[in-house]
């Protein structure tokens, strides 16, 4: 049965060349930080954890990545809360007009984050009520990032949902709001969960609109990591890259066993 | 709405939950317009506004002189073809070494395998591009492990300038922008029923006939999907042209971010973001044309 069409040579060749353009540098990564040397060369100098400890005393690195967790977290609950709001309107209500919300709260992705952080950047400075270089507003430019991938998820998990079964609660006398947090918000939680963790991951990653929206006090660990490498190599970052790559894989493959992969991928 | 009657009721799910639903969606409606459309919105307009350095106000007065500078100075025009070039060859390339590894994982009859590869191909778009671009950068610098390796084996004597040129930025972008390539045409290949393979191949069709034939003319759906989406995201992407090109290779956003966060000239700026804007745009709304055309109105 399996070699009535098997993949050609050429087909596996540049598959695997695909995968490693994908993890090598993520790889080199790994290297660098816990490479001995000052610069990674060929071949590697040795093993050594000096630049794991340089990164827990940075006065740069270590903060900004308590920055970005923080930032994060903050964004993850946000958006979580209204994009799980909005995707129980969008999945129930009959009107007319849900295909359109729909449409808009998804454009933020679609627009360039350059874009967005100047849109952002101009507005704060101009109608001066205090967000400009401030937390507050790269919290709101993050959660306008995220939330479509929690609206994604979530609306995903909804509509998979029987409705019956809050019926049947209801029909048993449970309020409507007894009946959502009982029975539907148990059911959904898996979903909300991966989409929270999506949001985190978004939010952790996020470069472009924070470029605008920060201040040399609000440095998050992409921003640190970029102004290094503009001017040197340092081993620091790529130390601090490590424990960002942990984060984001251990998230990953929570939110993987969370949510149904191919069924998400097979729907879009 | 107060005639909601029982058949209403049975197609559209129980009549208690649709009067007051519009609460639920209310507050990210607010967000999305305070945040979201008035900035953007305005930033569009402030394009009209004559440019004024350092300016953050609107004038009111309307005309087309940044626009009218973006098409005469040639270095900014030079750098809208510049942008669509780069992006032109970052989708050729993604499709070239992406379509490969999307058939595989696709047609992968070990659920296990493909999984992992799935997962392989999600967590690297995952991880933090600045992160990502390290490690390309201390690959293929002029010290770098390339460079480096190729000198100790004696196969060159001087490095080879694989970075700060748009082959680096091209490199980098193929490597931010190939897992969303992957991934729409994992489900584009999916979509194809393997027997249609397998009856050619059966009749004496060869492999490269088969997919000459009957796999690439299925899955162009997802083809020019996924071409337009990278080719969206190559040409907006700031940090890739900063750090691989090393401000050798000024693209569009690049421009954005000098005229707004440097020169202060912040109308002009917004007439050259909503420039790249449309540009992506116009590639996006394809994108979504060909996805729905793939899904057979699904999506």
């Amino acid at each position: 049965m399996e070699d009535v069409n098997p993949i050609p040579f050429t087909f596996r060749v540049i598959a695997a060349v695909a995968l490693l353009v994908l993890l090598v540098p993520v790889g080199i990564v790994v290297l660098a930080g816990l490479n001995s040397g000052e610069y990674l060369t060929f071949p590697p100098e040795g093993f050594s954890l000096r630049w794991i400890r340089n990164f827990f005393v940075s006065p740069t690195f270590l903060p900004a990545f308590k920055l970005s967790f923080g930032l994060a977290l903050a964004t993850t609950l946000i958006s979580t809360f209204l994009g799980t709001l909005a995707s129980i309107f969008l999945t129930r209500s009959t009107s007319r007009s849900k295909e359109f919300l729909r449409a808009i709260f998804f454009l933020p992705v679609v627009l360039p984050g350059v874009v967005l952080g100047i849109a952002l950047y101009v507005f704060f400075i101009w109608s001066n009520i205090g967000l400009a270089r401030s937390l507050t507003g790269l919290i709101i430019g993050h959660v306008l990032v995220t939330m479509p991938f929690v609206i994604a998820t979530v609306t995903a998990s909804l509509v998979d949902l029987d409705l019956s079964v809050e019926e049947a609660a209801r029909s048993l006398g449970a309020s409507p709001i007894q009946a959502f947090t009982k029975v539907t918000l148990p059911l959904i939680a898996p979903g909300i969960s991966a989409g929270s963790i999506f949001a985190f991951i978004v939010s952790f990653g996020q470069f472009e609109l924070t470029l605008f929206l920060s201040t040399p006090n609000l440095q998050t660990l992409p921003l640190a990591i970029y102004s290094s490498l503009r001017y040197a190599f340092e081993p620091t970052a790529a130390a601090a890259g490590i424990f960002a790559i942990c984060l984001v894989t251990v998230s990953t493959l929570i939110s993987t066993r969370l949510s149904n992969l191919k069924k998400l991928l097979s729907r879009r | 709405m107060t005639d909601a009657t029982a058949a209403t009721h049975e197609r559209t799910g129980p009549a208690w939950l649709k009067p007051n639903l519009w609460w639920l969606v209310l507050p990210a409606i607010l967000f999305i317009i305070l945040f979201f459309l008035i900035p953007v919105i305005s930033l569009f307009l402030s394009s009209f506004d004559k440019a004024m350095p350092g300016q953050i106000t609107f004038q009111g007065n309307f005309s087309l002189d940044n626009y009218e500078r973006i098409f005469t100075k040639s270095l900014y025009y030079m750098a809208i073809w510049r942008s669509v070039w780069i992006g032109a060859v970052v989708s050729a390339a993604c499709l070239i070494i992406g379509y490969p590894l999307a058939f595989i994982i696709a047609r992968t009859l070990k659920p296990g395998t493909a999984t992992l590869l799935t997962i392989l191909v999600l967590s690297s778009m995952q991880l933090d591009m600045v992160i990502r671009l390290y490690g390309l950068m201390v690959l293929m610098g002029d010290k770098g492990l390339i460079n480096s390796g190729l000198m100790a084996l004696g196969i060159i004597s001087e490095p080879l300038p694989l970075m700060y040129n748009a082959f680096g930025v091209i490199v980098g972008l193929v490597q931010v922008t190939l897992p969303f390539m992957v991934l729409s045409l994992i489900g584009a290949i999916r979509s194809i029923n393997p027997s249609l393979e397998e009856a050619a191949r059966s009749l004496g069709s060869t492999r490269w006939h088969v997919m000459r034939t009957i796999t690439w003319p299925l899955s162009l759906p997802g083809v020019y999907a996924g071409t337009l989406l990278v080719f969206a995201l190559a040409i907006s992407s700031y940090v890739v042209p900063a750090l691989m090109g090393g401000w050798k290779v000024i693209t569009l956003p690049i421009h954005i971010y000098q005229q707004i966060a440097e020169v202060g000239r912040w109308q002009f700026g917004a007439a050259i973001a909503a420039i790249l804007f449309i540009t992506s745009l116009f590639a996006m709304g394809l994108y979504i044309l060909a996805l729905r055309r793939n899904a057979g109105g699904r999506v």
